[in-house]
């Protein structure tokens, strides 16, 4: 056999498997350093989903930044001089910090108002219009500062989204260059607003402000929690065996198997996501297990005077096949992670599975290599401990209660279970699947409270962006007829190369753009001062052909389809599920009605497409020009709606995107255009569907391959579905528990469900497997069952403790993902274990020929 | 307050200014590049020699508007200017041709030296004729880079001048604005041409002394005996995005009427002279 070759190397030459292992972990630690942290929920994506691509499009089509956003709050009317004064001081200093895309940020200092101007020239009819910064000095008096209230309320775009609603907050739009400059210009906010007397509240928000905590937080995390995890599994291994020598080697082996497999994380070049910060506190005490078998064993069988050697090949002979199965069982509920949709949680299910199988592979070379190099007094030291071990205690009277328990109240026992059973399974559907980035904070956590604070004042501060695109193509037919003019102008200038060149560009991929383009344009116009008198009546039917076709393509100066979406704004309001809708529309309506008679009843789309051209033409004469193109592309292809909704949950943007579904059904777009969706909001659903079906196939195919393994194991059907039984129990138990709480199912649920399949059927195997031995020894399955409840039940609680015990410092984490996988991670360990040492014996008891013949002899 | 937001104004020059330097700046007189000047005397020499020369002008301008993403625009118009009296009250129309969509809108300005300017605007799709307050100067123009005051040019008098340094081509002229709070830079620098007294680049600094945007002229020619300004690009320094301006069929001294610069004309732009 080729594992115990191995073995004989490991005991006889213990320095090689020492320096192999000194080496991995050496060159481990040196990748370290290039560790580089992820916090993009986006990253839940691949970088090539639809859903996503479309949305950087979207972020890059119209030029929209990353946001930090600073609410200053006020308890009273927010209009006074004094905190208008404070808005503008802050504003500038946040001007002056680096890292801040200037020319982008919104607040009041730096927003235009167009206005009407009573014109006090006699000569002329016409009334004035005026474009002027909104409030290029804090106001002085208390009437200049109501001034610009009512100023704000004539201005839609601004109107719960730079002022509150209620007049009493106030917010600054803080673009920033990249996202990691969040944290040090949040920062620098902070200290300027540490300096104001005031009685002002700051508060500072926007996704990049929670990711970069959130990388902060997943540091403190794997600095803490994890050694923590490594602290009260080495605590716990003292309490069982007091003998510190000997359980510094299953430490050796956790500590060995984390830094290789975190290390080659990172030189592969992977980033460490929220999934895989938590490979640490996972891997520790899964790692520890076998170890925790092999030294009970050993611990067991050595005698005063044996051969430590000898002793280990005859432990390992016997643990081998179990171990073995276990740990590819727990590696195969992590590996089934690789089929969801969602790259980290594929990242850490992959890494994951490989620790376990490493920690099985150096337990099984570096613990009897260890041991045989054990000093003799030490070995004799562990006597002292398998005494007190052996010795009755409060687990050991709980467990042989148990024992008894669970074979004479067999079908009590299995009518509990099944009526548990149907109970959890209605559980199960009454699960509601959501979830919500923010609430991976704990509620008292500040971005928690300044989401909540800024969501009761404003808008809303999660964004979903609904973009409609027209989807005409060039036509054909215009396209042949330019070509033909094209061809008929005999030109050799490098104008007239340029726009052939664009003409066999765009002919090489036809309709990947439209041909009829604003470049296009520009050529013929460049080519019109170069050519001859005779040709220029030709390069005139191009400009005027480009010209009307372009013109007819930007469908987004059409008052018609504006007008749609106008309606759709409306419509979408009074669902109540947005706060404010922003368009094209609020736009055009605003300076049309300056333009006019500064009435509402001018707030009204133009009724031509070049009234609307016109309009926003005098819109771009502003300070702001560039805020146009937030809605609307420079071709007029496309144009979006930002939603600005009060919840980030799932459930929200799903209603929302469900209704606007509806919505277009029974109204719809104009032919040519289409709509999707974009923005962050949008794309944690798009995530969370691929993550809920991910999870469905991984947990089904986990649960076929660990059946078809215990079948293979036991060579048994009746064993294979017997070892399946508890962890069913526990997983339908837990998730229709998660069910009857109302406990949402997010992310770190989704993930569990898999893996505790890997993790949980550990117990089963063991038990058994070490039924089965017993039953052969004493010829009685009833005997067996009582001896299983001496030494074997104990060596699979002091397991389940174990693990369950390492879990828990995830729950001293400052983040809800991780203290969910830990609550629940504990919990089914310890559910499992309890399950398995109750439910095997009994329908063991129940199903065997022994209790049939029992039955059989009452019946007589 | 100086008027604002004439396209053709009469008291500047050293900034972009384009539109007017453009078509009508001078090749000056030799001696002054070899005298030492007076700084005040260099800006007074280049804002006489650079506006008054023509009595009229027009002209045919092209703006690219190019993004940080490098998506373009293009705006078209013709510009007519005529000069009431030397050194004196200016009239300007600003006739929009492309894109379509604006076509016939017009800016029309009054320039008036002891007065604010009469500014109108007239967009024909919604038939109006409206007038523009006087009110901030540094507005974007048409969604471009370039600024109503740089297409008008900077009053001399908002500014204080030092000369930084004269070198074989240039003068190199530092201009701090007299009211901080009015612009959004800090100060700004000019080189100007020692022989035609062009000004060929002018840089905008903010408070922590970054160069943010920037006024190159990158083409001129003699057209009459004026230095014509024929490209000129002003970019923004944050993020790349840029509008270039260019002129064609520039000519000068045609005799325009009064009749055309009237607000009445706004509605029916003097298409005789836009040809």
């Amino acid at each position: 056999m080729f594992y115990s070759r191995v073995l004989q190397l490991a005991i006889t030459k213990p320095k090689w498997v020492y320096s192999v292992v000194i080496a991995m972990v050496i060159l481990s630690l040196l990748m370290m350093p290039s560790l580089q942290i992820d916090t993009d929920p986006e990253n839940m994506l691949s970088k090539e989903a639809p859903a996503r691509v479309f949305h950087n499009q979207t972020k890059s089509n119209f030029l929209i930044k990353d946001m930090i956003v600073v609410g200053i709050v006020s308890n009273s009317n927010i209009f006074t001089p004094e905190s208008l004064q404070v808005v503008d001081k802050l504003t500038h200093e946040i001007l002056s910090i680096d890292g801040v895309i200037k020319e982008d940020l919104l607040s009041l200092s730096v927003v235009d108002n167009i206005t009407q101007e009573s014109s006090n020239i006699t000569d002329s009819s016409a009334s004035i219009i005026r474009f002027e910064y909104l409030m290029k000095q804090a106001p002085a008096t208390l009437q200049a500062s109501k001034n610009i209230q009512d100023a704000v309320q004539r201005l839609p775009m601004l109107k719960n989204t730079l002022v509150s609603g209620d007049n009493k907050a106030i917010a600054i739009y803080v673009p920033i260059k990249a996202k990691d400059l969040s944290y040090p210009i949040a920062e620098k906010i902070r200290a300027f607003t540490a300096t104001y007397t005031t009685d002002l509240n700051f508060h500072i928000t926007g996704l990049p402000i929670a990711e970069d905590q959130f990388g902060y937080e997943m540091f403190v995390q794997m600095g803490v929690a994890a050694p923590l995890a490594g602290l009260a599994i080495f605590a716990l291994l003292w309490y069982f065996f007091r003998n510190i020598p000997l359980i510094i080697a299953p430490m050796i082996v956790a500590m060995a198997t984390v830094i290789i497999i975190m290390g080659s994380l990172i030189g592969f070049g992977f980033t460490v996501h929220i999934m895989s910060s938590m490979i640490a506190i996972f891997l520790m005490p899964i790692a520890v297990v076998d170890s925790v078998h092999i030294l009970s064993e050993f611990a067991d069988r050595f005698k005063k005077g044996d051969n430590a050697n000898d002793v280990v090949t005859q432990v390992m002979s016997h643990l081998y096949t179990p171990m073995l199965f276990t740990s590819v069982t727990s590696a195969v509920g992590f590996y089934s992670l690789i089929l969801t949709p969602i790259p980290p949680v594929k990242i850490f299910g992959a890494f994951i599975g490989t620790g376990i199988l490493l920690a099985f592979v150096l337990t099984i070379t570096f613990i009897p290599a260890y041991i045989s190099r054990l000093k003799p007094e030490t070995l004799e030291k562990l006597q002292v401990a398998i005494i007190r071990l052996e010795a009755k205690g409060t687990l050991s009277s709980f467990l042989t209660k148990l024992g008894a328990f669970s074979v004479s109240k067999s079908k009590f026992i299995l009518v509990t279970f099944v009526a548990l059973f149907v109970v959890s399974i209605q559980g199960i559907t009454r699960i509601e699947i959501n979830d919500n980035p923010v609430n991976w904070f704990k509620s008292d956590h500040e971005i928690r409270i300044a989401d909540k604070v800024l969501n009761e004042h404003f808008a809303g501060t999660y964004d979903a962006w609904l973009v409609f695109t027209n989807t005409k193509k060039t036509s054909e037919k215009s396209y042949e007829k330019f070509t033909q003019i094209l061809s008929t102008i005999s030109n050799e200038s490098d104008e007239a190369k340029a726009l052939q060149q664009f003409v066999k560009q765009w002919h090489k991929s036809p309709q990947q753009q439209a041909f009829f383009s604003q470049e296009l344009l520009m050529l013929i116009d460049d080519l019109s001062f170069s050519i001859d008198e005779a040709d220029q009546n030709r390069v005139e039917q191009l400009i005027t052909l480009t010209d009307a076709e372009f013109n007819q393509s930007k469908v987004f100066l059409d008052p018609n389809l504006l007008a749609w979406m106008s309606t759709l704004q409306n419509e979408l309001l009074q669902t109540e599920l947005v706060g404010k809708v922003n368009g094209l529309t609020d736009i055009v309506k605003t300076v049309n009605r300056e333009l006019n008679s500064g009435e509402a009843s001018d707030f009204v789309i133009p009724q031509s497409a070049n009234g609307v051209a016109q309009t926003l033409l005098q819109y771009q004469s502003s300070h702001r020009p560039q805020d146009l193109w937030h809605f609307v592309t420079k071709d007029y292809q496309q144009s979006l709606l930002w939603l600005q909704m009060t919840s980030g949950d799932n459930q929200h943007t799903t209603k929302v995107v469900n209704w606007v579904k509806q919505y277009i059904d029974k109204n719809p777009l104009p032919a040519g255009i289409n709509y999707q969706w974009a923005g962050k909001s949008y794309l944690n659903i798009v995530w969370q569907d691929a993550m809920v079906n991910g999870m469905i196939d991984s947990l089904i195919s986990s649960f076929v391959i660990v059946f078809l393994m215990m079948v293979l194991l036991f060579r048994s059907l009746k064993y294979g579905i017997l070892a399946m039984l508890p962890l069913t129990f526990t997983i339908t138990m837990i998730y229709g528990l998660i069910g009857w709480t109302g406990k949402a199912y997010d992310m770190p649920i989704a993930v569990l469900s898999a893996l505790t399949l890997g993790l949980s059927i550990d117990f089963a195997i063991h038990f058994l497997q070490r039924v089965r031995e017993l039953e052969k020894e004493t010829q009685s399955l009833s005997a067996a069952l009582t001896l299983m409840f001496n030494e074997p039940a104990r060596a699979i609680s002091r397991n389940a403790i174990v693990i369950a015990i390492g879990f828990t410092p995830l729950l001293l984490s400052p983040l809800m993902p991780y203290i969910t996988v830990g609550v629940f991670l504990a919990s089914i360990m310890a559910l499992s274990a309890l399950v398995t040492l109750v439910l095997l014996p009994t329908l063991m008891t129940l199903f065997s020929s022994e209790s049939i013949a029992i039955n059989s002899k009452k019946d007589n | 307050m100086k008027p604002s937001y004439s396209l053709f104004s009469s008291k500047v020059l050293f900034t972009p200014l384009l539109l007017l330097l453009s078509f009508s700046l001078y090749s000056v007189s030799t001696n002054a590049a070899d005298s030492e000047m007076d700084v005040n005397n260099i800006i007074a020499k280049a804002n006489s020699v650079s506006y008054y020369n023509a009595d009229d002008g027009k002209a045919q301008a092209r703006m690219i508007i190019v993004d940080a993403q490098g998506n373009k625009q293009m705006r078209q118009f013709t510009i007519l200017r005529k000069d009431q009296k030397e050194l004196g009250d200016q009239n300007m129309l600003v006739i929009f041709s492309r894109p379509t969509d604006v076509e016939g809108t017009v800016f029309s300005v009054n320039k008036k030296i002891n007065d604010d300017d009469d500014r109108w605007l007239y967009l024909p799709a919604l038939d109006l004729v409206k007038r523009i307050s006087a009110g901030d100067k540094r507005t974007s123009f048409v969604g471009s880079h370039f600024l109503y005051e740089d297409v008008s040019g900077r009053n001399p008098k908002e500014d204080t001048f030092t000369l930084v340094k004269t070198t074989d081509k240039y003068y190199v002229i530092k201009a701090i604005p007299n009211d901080p709070n009015s612009v959004e830079f800090a100060h700004y620098e000019i080189k100007i041409d020692k022989t035609t007294f062009l000004p060929v680049e002018v840089n905008y600094y903010n408070s922590n002394n970054e160069n943010t945007r920037r006024m190159e002229v990158l083409k001129t020619k003699l057209i009459d005996g004026f230095t014509t300004v024929l490209h000129s690009k002003i970019t923004q320094l944050s993020d790349g995005s840029y509008t270039e301006m260019q002129f064609r069929k520039v000519e000068y001294n045609l005799g325009f009427p009064d009749s055309i610069f009237s607000e009445r004309s706004l509605r029916n732009p003097p298409k005789a002279w836009l040809q």
